[in-house]
């Protein structure tokens, strides 16, 4: 343990928990304002750092054996606190400038951040808690509606869940390796020995349950409707791809040995088919989303199926796309009389006719998650299929297509509703807030760069 | 340099009018329908001298811009001109004035975002021509979905979300086939060369086992066959034609149907060849009988849309026979005849679209005597029929000549050698232009002549905007009827390099 290791490597935890603080002091005097500045100040500092640590290649074990931060931690943890702004900038119209959802927001970021340096299972708990808890609260900060109690609970269970699975898991790796090391699970990924296995299967579907692959996706639908609209923002971009780059630190580039492998690849199918032919049904947006989200959960995983570098390059890339297209359709819906009513796709109608811009950011988004070029998301899903393909699994991959095919449907749906219904004669809605555009204008100028330069920023990855 | 820049700047045109669009406010539609035509009108005028400088005799690619743009899978933006798509890029542009001025008095929702999406539509079918990188080209060809759906989705007829939901649906299921066939053919090449290449011309060399062409060209000949359409996948058609505004119509019969055709010219067959050489029967049989059946569908309709929808399926088809044939004759006939069917289908979309914009119903039954009611309009209607059927001297006539030349010209020998199957199918083909000439005229008949009625009186004949339109659709059906030689000689070398890679065999022993 060196001191100049710590105050260096953990430059961008240091930030979020300057944040923290702060935010609670701001909060316990009683300020009304002032909290939104001050976490877009420390989260952007904790991306700066990250992506400055991560640029001059800097590289230290502050806590050896517990917590490691090389480049590639620096860079997922620069991309995911970047892509919290706009998340922060869009929840201005939902909690104002003040209250706790701020100080939680942070919290689960240090929880992020802790993720993606864990060298131990010890850490990687630590981390996956910190980055969970403050999210149960979240969904029941929109307590107005009765609904997001139940969402909240059906979470929290669930959640526990998962990390009981997890522990079990990581029980029965201690018990045959008398290791708590990430190294003790990419070693059992590759033996057939009954007890690595169940352990490596334990974890596995515990990170399925956090990330909603089928079958264990029965809470997001609930969670994301429930909560209001920047944490169902904030559920379904930053908290996914939380769990997902910890799957990936804890695979890391290892090979995985056939029954895994067949773990990894029938459950994030069956996910992408049954979350496109779900979401389909769906009359509530948010809910709709959480089906998407299920579904491109399944192509996220799906990239596990390649090993070597390629699988950290396709999930981060593939991250960046969901993430910007997800948060820009949401930073773009139009605030409605009150949530509930905004959350209807009815409410969607002739969208066009009242607010062209957001329609379009909208429609934009959807094409873009569809996977429909030019937009990013086909770039990404290209990606991650031609490492499937490359990894010799061409039928996965070929189901996988044709599962993404099923998606289109719905996307559409919302695009036909925006544009070729009329709405009903309702009174017209106010406009998207100002840091709400601001917040989509970010998300905008990121999807044009992806979609214009993917090569360049795949050589960043 | 210069050159290549010149290809740019017609493809990136639309884009940047589509840009400037939104600095127009909604209200002044004019400004925005001006705007929108002038600019189609210099990407027009920009295209005409790419094309005067187009040299015939040299081969390979002429404008060419190629820059990395996904270096680590070895993808290049690379655009370019060649004897293939030389004649479609005009044809592309020469129709974007024609749509636009086509939907000056038919569009007056939504003005802003529907010329935007023409703008948008423009770009991606040039794209589609000019690419010469597969991933580029599949961008290009996917992208040409979205504003089709927008197009038909809010300024259609009434059944207008079921026809465009079909049509988006139809064709991203070819796509999403073609995507896994794609991935897996580059994939497969760098395994066996160790380079990752999407260019067309490195792509030509791929020598894949047999069972692999055949499922690659399965997947690639399902989304062009669905684009062209070839039957039986033609049913998405019809619906999209007859809900459709006049635009979408005219840009979906004149260059959205001879993607399908012009993919497998450029791609499907030259990819694989010994598959072709397999599904040879098979294809010409699916062409044949999309001449026939589609003839035999237009005959009964009562929708006049409908009746140019089918008689879009027959005489694609041809383009599909010619193209099968090998023959040099029958490739070029292939070619003229897709610009032939991109003149002569949007005229009479055009056409369409103004009478139904005065009397409001397409029931063919609805109308009668027209040559009394509106003579301009009549004689225009009459020309642009001759030219459907393939009259001599008109650009139809041309390509269906040429086309069935090539496929006798094919199937002679083969007959000689005891195989009489391509001969047949060649008979079998002739009948469609008979079944042409009938169903056209039976159109013309009870459209023009006979008992005059019409379901809204008085009627009154065409303006000076409407006139000026067709004169233009006109003089170009007679250029390429009475001087198809200059434009056969620019696709010359092309035609000879298709023939020679499809001829090919790249796998030792399965030599036809």
């Amino acid at each position: 343990m060196n001191g100049q290791a710590i105050l260096t490597a953990m430059l961008p935890e240091h930030m979020l928990l300057v944040g923290i603080v702060f935010l609670i002091i701001l909060e316990i005097g009683g300020s009304r304002r002032g909290a939104l500045a001050l976490s877009v100040l420390m989260v952007g500092m904790a991306a700066l750092f990250a992506l400055m640590l991560h640029v001059t290649g800097y590289s230290a074990a502050p806590f050896a054996g517990h917590f490691s931060a090389g480049p590639a931690s620096f860079l997922a943890k620069a991309v995911v606190l970047a892509l919290t702004l706009p998340v922060l900038l869009m929840a201005h119209d939902d909690f104002g400038d003040d209250g706790p959802f701020y100080p939680l927001l942070l919290s689960s970021l240090y929880g992020f951040c802790l993720l993606m340096s864990a060298d131990s299972f010890l850490t990687l708990f630590l981390g996956l808690e910190i980055m969970s808890i403050p999210v149960y609260v979240m969904v029941l900060l929109a307590f107005r509606r009765p609904e997001s109690v139940e969402a909240a609970l059906k979470y929290l269970v669930l959640g526990g869940a998962a990390t009981a699975m997890f522990l079990m898991g990581v029980s029965l790796l201690y018990g045959g390796k008398g290791s708590l090391a990430l190294s003790a699970f990419t070693a059992a990924l590759g033996t057939t020995d009954t007890m690595a296995t169940t352990a490596v299967v334990l974890v596995v579907v515990a990170f399925f349950l956090k990330a909603a692959i089928v079958p264990f996706h029965a809470w997001a639908p609930d969670a994301y409707e429930g909560a209001s609209i920047p944490v169902t923002a904030f559920m379904a971009t930053i908290i996914k791809a939380g769990v997902v780059l910890a799957a990936l630190r804890l695979f890391g580039t290892a090979p995985v040995s056939p029954l895994t492998l067949d773990l990894l690849a029938i459950l994030p199918l069956v996910s992408i088919v049954w979350g496109n032919l779900t979401a389909m049904r769906q009359t509530s947006f948010r809910r709709m989303i959480a089906y998407s989200s299920i579904a491109h959960a399944g192509y996220l995983f799906y990239a596990f199926l390649g090993a070597g570098p390629g699988r950290f390059q396709a999930v981060v890339f593939y991250l960046i796309a969901y993430a910007l297209m997800n948060l820009l359709a949401f930073a773009s819906i139009p605030p409605g009389k009150d949530d509930t009513a905004r959350d209807n796709l009815d409410a969607m109608k002739g969208l066009f006719h009242r607010h062209p811009y957001a329609a379009v950011m909208i429609g934009m988004a959807m094409l873009s998650l569809a996977g429909i070029p030019p937009f990013p998301g086909f770039v990404a899903k290209f990606l991650i299929f031609k490492n499937v393909m490359a990894a010799g699994f061409t039928t996965y991959a070929v189901l996988g297509l044709v599962g993404s095919y099923l998606g289109i449907y719905f996307y559409l749906r919302v695009i036909q509703y925006m544009f070729m219904s009329a709405g009903e004669a309702a009174a017209p809605e106010p406009a998207p807030g100002r840091l709400a555009v601001y917040a989509g204008l970010i998300c905008l100028v990121g999807t044009g760069v992806v979609a214009v330069l993917p090569g360049w920023v795949m050589s960043l990855l | 340099m210069g050159d290549a820049f010149l290809l740019n700047v017609v493809l990136y045109l639309p884009v940047a009018g589509m840009i400037l669009l939104l600095a127009v406010p909604e209200s002044k539609a004019d400004t925005i329908r001006w705007f929108t035509f002038w600019v189609m009108v210099v990407q027009l005028a920009l295209t005409a001298v790419l094309y005067a400088h187009f040299d015939p005799a040299a081969p390979g690619l002429q404008f060419e811009t190629r820059a990395p743009w996904i270096p680590e899978w070895g993808v290049y933006y690379q655009i370019g001109v060649d004897g293939y798509n030389v004649l479609l890029v005009l044809l592309t542009a020469f129709l974007g004035p024609l749509v636009v001025a086509g939907a000056f008095t038919a569009i007056t929702k939504d003005v802003k975002l529907f010329y935007s999406m023409v703008f948008l539509i423009q770009f991606a079918m040039l794209g589609t021509f000019v690419a010469q990188d597969l991933f580029v080209f599949y961008i290009f060809w996917e992208t040409m979905l979205i504003p089709m759906f927008l197009l038909i989705g809010i300024w259609g007829g009434e059944r207008r979300i079921y026809a465009t939901l079909k049509f988006f649906l139809y064709t991203a299921f070819g796509s999403i086939l073609m995507l896994a066939a794609v991935i897996y053919l580059v994939y497969s090449l760098q395994v066996s060369t160790g380079i990752t290449t999407f260019a067309f011309a490195d792509l030509y060399q791929a020598r894949l086992p047999l069972p692999a062409q055949i499922v690659l060209l399965s997947a690639f000949g399902l989304s062009f066959a669905i684009k062209v359409p070839m039957v039986p996948l033609h049913t998405w058609l019809p619906d999209a034609h007859v809900e459709a505004p006049t635009a979408g119509s005219v840009i979906l019969a004149g260059v959205l149907l001879k993607m399908g055709t012009y993919g497998f010219m450029k791609l499907g067959f030259p990819l694989f060849p010994d598959a072709t050489h397999y599904f040879t029967p098979a294809i010409m049989t699916l062409a044949v009988i999309s001449i026939v059946y589609g003839a035999c569908l237009a005959l009964v309709q009562n929708d006049i849309k409908k009746i140019i929808a089918y008689s879009s399926i027959s005489h694609l088809g041809y383009v599909m026979l010619g193209l099968i044939s090998l023959d040099l004759i029958g490739i070029q006939g292939a070619i003229i005849q897709m610009v032939s069917h991109g003149l002569t289908a949007a005229g009479l979309f055009l056409m369409v679209g103004m009478i139904y914009e005065r009397c409001h119903t397409r029931e063919l039954a609805a109308y009668g005597g027209l040559a009394k009611l509106l003579p301009v309009y009549s004689v225009f209607f009459m020309i642009l029929t001759l030219a459907s059927i393939g009259l001599p001297t008109t650009s139809g006539f041309t390509g269906e000549f040429l086309v069935l030349l090539g496929a006798f010209t094919a199937a002679w020998p083969l007959h000689a050698a005891g195989d009489s199957y391509p001969l047949i199918m060649a008979a079998a083909a002739v009948t469609g232009v008979v079944l042409g000439a009938l169903y056209m005229l039976r159109f013309a008949q009870s459209f023009l002549f006979g008992v005059v009625k019409a379901p809204h009186l008085p009627l009154s004949d065409l303006d000076l905007r409407e006139k000026l339109i067709l004169a233009a659709i006109v003089a170009a059906v007679f250029a390429l009827g009475l001087f198809p030689d200059e434009p056969m000689r620019k696709t010359e070398v092309a035609a000879k390099q298709y023939q020679q890679l499809v001829r090919t065999a790249r796998l030792p022993g399965s030599a036809p």
